[in-house]
């Protein structure tokens, strides 16, 4: 039916497509995990069930209207199946379950490959698979399916358990205060269940009937008598006439705790208006700096109190735009606990991979970070969950044996610290083989001069494309293919990955992200007469360096700082500059651990708010260099990425 | 003059993008707003809340189905002459047939072509 002109038309729509299916699939991914405890039982939870062939009836609509038909195809499919076991055709075996994972994923593949115009992965076996399992459906029935409601109001309830019957009556006036049908749902299932929601006429008017189970106290329930409900105790015989109760008095207090709930009060905005946004913002930044130049220019030649008048507006000017900067960028934010949520199903299909019990813990899954990472840190974090439980994770006899529980565990965990939001990832496992790897890379320094761990170094090692320390291939995590990927996923985003591991405890990978990209607070610098910016989030002090406290060592030079060795680095070195520093140096301190290094410059020109432009020019790549700003005065200054410098630094 | 009178579309869908598609399709008929409903006790209470001239109905949906909606709706004098368009997703369940004789005016299938959409919906509205 979609003919070339509908696929134009629906080709706006492709956004909100995926936007749908995403939705959708999280709530099938949650749903198959709640309902895995019924498999091979002779009934499975109705609500789950109906919630799961719902999702895939739409999957299967919206699909059809984009045209995407494998993706429709394998939802009929599954939809089907899951309609068999909700008519109790079919039990939930094992297989079934199997196959409706395999299918979710398919689908997830399929979807994915349309949005990134890839080849589509074969739905063949998928399919095939669950319409063996589904059986042939009984001839068609002209009756609309409806639940058996007698069989849902069961006579005897538990003593703490009451059913109640509630009834609403809409109105405008009731809808102007934010209370309607939705509403009063979903506040009627705060306190209970309901069985039952069907509209009605009562006293020649349409109203709504509630059926809820709850154990509320009576007294607690009358509290939604103020926002227009009657309620009245069900008695099995016959319903109590519903008490016609004035509703007028209605918009109390009472009225607008029902318009609070969460869904009325968010709106859905396209990620494109909010770049724009941003970029408006980005703007700002600029002009003001521009401001700020000109301002300084005019210092001499207006009167002091002129002067003041105008700085204290561009303090204010600043103060406000850093509000409206930080406002713009809580609208981007979305909480990673939607990421941490997909990582369950995958350490679910994991763990029945490789045999081995696996508890994921999940902590700060309400820390917020832009949504623009949230996509690009799916396959990052995909990757350390899979390798923490395939390479991480002992099987159970190894953990036994080692006097560990059996359940192997791995541990989410997400933190703001200030600008930079910190993911960490953490398995209680064998930890990385050290004494393997040294053996294998015997030309390079692995421990430091106290025989310690150097991990800045192990991180390396295993972040070269191709490493393993596996012979056998490993389905789960691939063949050591990955940590490369990783690595460069979360250096695109100007993060950093550290590492740490202890044999025969585990091993913890750290991801530090800056909150946002488009803007950001960088120390500016100056070496050899050129101006250079540096993220304020990777220097980790600044600091005065006596020239006479300067030693040398195996060419290097290094001073004494907090009781550690810290090695200079001369940016006029790095960049073939005239050397310039006299008197007390100025460094920039980057870098942590065994990698802390000093960035000596010529001077410390101050902290600005600037405007990050990325440098993507495919021919030209320029390592040390992570993008350029302009301060105001319209030149541009490069950004330089500290811990690139370093690694040239240490190739010269 | 008819033309004058504006109609209110009322579009009662459980997808979100199947809603705005189907108002894209009828976006373009003279004197047109719509409303929209997302399961169907809300579609009933939407039509309590104010004057609908036609209703485009899907099928499958939480809360309430719509045939269900659809018997409910015929049975109060008030909307027994509303056009209710059902648009249901292919291979349903429920047949044009048995769409009918609930109070149809008229069955669609999802996917469904904008073009025909609007030219059923201008001819129920007339």
């Amino acid at each position: 039916m979609a003919d070339e002109t509908s696929e134009n038309f629906f080709n706006e729509f492709l956004d909100d497509y995926f936007a749908e299916s995403e939705e959708h699939l999280a709530i099938v991914r949650n749903r198959l995990l709640s309902i895995e405890q019924f498999v091979g039982r002779s009934s499975v939870d109705s609500a789950h069930l109906d919630e799961l062939f719902r999702s895939f009836h739409t999957l299967k609509g919206i699909s059809a209207m984009v045209g995407l038909t494998p993706a429709e195809q394998l939802a009929h499919k599954m939809e089907s199946y899951l309609g068999a076991l909700r008519e109790g055709r079919i039990a939930l075996l094992p297989e079934g379950f199997e196959a409706l994972i395999e299918g979710t994923r398919t689908l997830e593949q399929v979807i994915a490959a349309y949005r990134h115009n890839e080849n589509f992965p074969d739905i063949k076996s998928s399919s095939d698979l669950i319409e063996s399992l589904t059986g042939t459906p009984p001839e068609r029935s002209a009756t609309v399916p409806t639940k058996d409601m007698a069989d849902e109001l069961q006579p005897e309830t538990s003593k703490a358990k009451k059913q109640w019957r509630f009834v609403f009556v809409p109105g405008p006036a009731h809808a102007a205060a934010g209370v309607n049908v939705n509403s009063v749902r979903s506040r009627l299932q705060s306190v209970g269940e309901i069985i039952r929601s069907t509209p009605l006429i009562q006293e020649g008017e349409i109203a709504f009937e509630f059926i809820l189970v709850s154990e509320t106290s009576e007294d607690e329930l009358r509290r939604f008598e103020e926002s227009g409900l009657t309620f009245s105790p069900l008695v099995e015989s016959a319903p109590e006439p519903a008490v016609d109760k004035s509703v007028d008095a209605a918009e109390s207090s009472a009225v607008t705790s029902l318009t609070s709930s969460a869904a009325s009060a968010s709106v859905r905005v396209d990620l494109m208006r909010l770049d724009q946004l941003m970029l408006f913002v980005s703007d700002l930044v600029v002009s003001k700096a521009r401001l700020e130049t000109q301002l300084k220019s005019m210092r001499g030649s207006i009167s002091a109190k002129d002067w003041r008048g105008l700085q204290e507006i561009n303090a204010a000017l600043g103060k406000q735009l850093r509000d409206l900067r930080n406002g713009v960028m809580r609208v981007r934010m979305v909480p990673i606990g939607e990421i941490f949520e997909r990582m369950r199903f995958v350490v679910r299909d994991l763990s029945r991979e490789t045999g081995k019990t696996v508890v994921l813990e999940i902590k700060g899954a309400d820390t917020e970070i832009d949504k623009f990472l949230v996509e690009r840190l799916m396959d990052p974090l995909l990757h350390l969950v899979r390798n923490a439980i395939s390479h991480g994770l002992e099987g159970e006899a190894e953990r036994l044996a080692a006097g560990k529980s059996a359940a192997g565990h791995v541990r989410l965990r997400a933190q703001t610290a200030g600008e930079v939001v910190v993911i960490e990832i953490s398995d209680d496992g064998r930890g990385i083989d050290i004494d393997e790897i040294a053996a294998r890379n015997p030309h390079v320094q692995l421990f430091d001069a106290d025989g310690k761990v150097d991990t800045s170094q192990l991180l390396k090692i295993i972040s070269t494309p191709g490493f393993s320390t596996r012979d056998q291939v490993d389905r789960a995590s691939g063949r050591g293919v990955g940590m490369d990927v990783v690595h460069q996923s979360i250096t695109e985003l100007e993060g950093t990955v550290s590492l740490e591991t202890t044999r025969g405890e585990g091993t913890l990978f750290r991801i530090t992200l800056p909150l946002t990209l488009a803007i950001t607070d960088a120390l500016i610098a100056s070496v050899g007469g050129q101006m250079f910016a540096l993220q304020q989030s990777a220097v980790n002090e600044v600091v005065e360096i006596d020239p006479k406290s300067i030693k040398i060592m195996e060419n290097n030079e290094i001073v004494l700082y907090r009781n550690h060795v810290l090695p200079l680095v001369r940016l006029s070195n790095v960049f073939g500059y005239d050397r310039k520093e006299s008197g007390t140096l100025y460094a920039f301190v980057v870098g942590s651990g065994a990698r802390a290094t000093a960035l000596v410059v010529d001077k410390v020109l101050g902290l600005r708010e600037v405007v990050v432009r990325s440098l993507n020019d495919p021919l030209l790549d320029i390592s040390g260099i992570a993008g350029a700003t302009e301060l105001g005065d319209g030149r541009p200054i490069l950004i330089l990425d500290a811990m690139e410098i370093l690694s040239v630094a240490a190739r010269n | 003059m008819k033309a004058e009178q504006e109609n209110r579309i009322l579009i009662v869908d459980d997808s979100r993008t199947i809603r705005r598609m189907i108002a894209k399709s009828l976006e373009n008929i003279h004197r047109t707003s719509f409303e929209e409903a997302a399961n169907g006790l809300e579609a009933i209470e939407r039509l309590v809340l104010g004057p609908v001239s036609l209703m485009v109905l899907d099928l499958n949906m939480p809360e309430m189905h719509g045939i269900e909606v659809l018997k409910f709706v015929r049975s109060r004098p008030a909307y027994k002459s509303m056009p209710v368009v059902v648009l249901t997703t292919r291979g349903d369940e429920v047949s044009q047939a048995d769409a009918l004789a609930a109070g149809a005016s008229m069955y669609l299938t999802k996917p469904f072509s904008p073009q025909e959409l609007e030219s059923k919906v201008r001819q129920l509205l007339t």
